[in-house]
C-alpha cells in the first residue's frame, strides 16, 4: 500500500483545527494536486470532513482523536479522515431544508469531490479528487 | 476568541452595512466571534435592516452558512431584516450548491446594494399604507 504523503492526529477541538487545515491544504499545493490560488474548494472540503470528524463523529468529545491521511493512488489523492464514532453514509444524507441549521457539509464535500464514500471497517470518510479539477472555479459541474 | 473585530458596523440611511473584515477568511475556527459580534449587534438595534457585506471574504464555509441563517432569524424577530452583498464567484456557488441562494436575498457591490435594499423597503412601507387604506375602505 502506498505511503500517505501527509498524516496528521489532533484532538476532536476546533481549536486543533486550524494548524491542521493549514497544513494539509499547503501539501495539498506542494504536491501539485490543487494549484496555488485555486484553493477554495479543497479547503472547504477539509474543513467540512474534519468538522464533521469533530462534532458528529466524535461529539466534541476532547479525548477521542481525528485523524486525516492523504495518499497519492495513480490519478487520485485520496483523503482518509478518521474518527471514532459511530460512522455514517454520506450517499444518504440529503440537502436539509432551507430553515434547517446544520446538515450542509457532507452535501458540499459530495459537490465538489470525484467520489465520496464511508469506510464502516476504518471508521473514515474516504473522499478522492483528481489532480487540479476540484470544482475548479465552479465550472467542472455545470 | 480574538481581540480583533470581525464585523464593522456603519450606517447609510435606513440601512446598517456590516462590513466583515476576516483577513479574507470566515470558517469554523472563527465563526463563533462573527456570529457573536453580529447577534449581540442585532439584538441591541430593534428594527435593524443589516446589509452583510462579504467583499473582503475571499473564503467561508458550511458553518458560516449555519450562523447566516440564525441571524437572519435575529434580524426578523427583531422586526427587521438582512441581506447580503459582494460575495465572490466561489461563495456565491456555496450558496447556489447548498440552496440558499433561494433563502437569502443577495446584491452585488456595496453601493447598489444599498440602492435597491433602500428601494425594496420603501415599496414595503408603501404596500403596508396601501393595505391599511383598503382595510379601512
Amino acid at each position: 500500500m502506498t505511503k500517505p504523503f501527509f498524516v496528521r492526529e489532533l484532538r476532536s477541538s476546533m481549536d486543533a483545527l486550524g494548524d491542521t487545515l493549514k497544513s494539509a491544504l499547503a501539501a495539498l499545493v506542494e504536491r501539485g494536486w490543487v494549484e496555488s490560488g485555486h484553493t477554495f474548494y479543497a479547503q472547504l472540503c477539509l474543513e467540512e470532513a474534519l468538522v464533521n470528524a469533530i462534532t458528529h463523529g466524535n461529539q466534541c468529545n476532547e479525548c477521542l482523536k481525528v485523524r486525516i491521511e492523504m495518499t497519492e493512488e495513480g490519478e487520485y489523492c485520496l483523503i482518509r479522515v478518521y474518527d471514532q464514532g459511530a460512522g455514517f453514509t454520506p450517499e444518504r444524507v440529503a440537502l436539509p431544508n432551507l430553515e434547517q441549521l446544520n446538515g450542509r457539509g457532507v452535501c458540499l464535500i459530495r459537490y465538489c469531490m470525484d467520489e465520496v464514500s464511508y469506510n464502516h471497517e476504518e471508521n473514515c470518510l474516504e473522499m478522492k479528487m483528481r489532480r487540479n479539477t476540484l470544482c475548479k472555479g465552479g465550472a467542472r459541474h455545470e | 476568541m480574538s481581540d480583533a473585530r470581525l464585523v464593522a458596523f456603519t450606517e447609510r440611511g435606513v440601512i446598517t452595512i456590516g462590513t466583515i473584515q476576516a483577513g479574507s477568511v470566515l470558517d469554523a475556527v472563527n465563526v463563533t466571534q462573527f456570529g457573536k459580534e453580529v447577534l449581540d449587534f442585532v439584538n441591541t438595534h430593534a428594527g435593524v435592516n443589516l446589509l452583510l457585506d462579504f467583499h473582503s471574504v475571499e473564503y467561508l464555509s458550511s458553518a458560516v452558512l449555519t450562523e447566516l441563517l440564525r441571524i437572519n432569524q435575529a434580524c426578523k424577530d427583531a422586526g427587521g431584516g438582512l441581506r447580503l452583498c459582494a460575495l465572490n464567484s466561489d461563495i456565491s456557488k456555496v450558496f447556489e450548491i447548498t440552496n440558499l441562494d433561494k433563502m437569502f436575498v443577495i446584491y452585488g457591490a456595496v453601493d447598489e446594494a444599498v440602492m435597491r435594499y433602500a428601494r425594496s423597503l420603501a415599496i414595503q412601507a408603501e404596500e403596508q399604507a396601501w393595505s391599511h387604506v383598503r382595510k379601512d375602505t
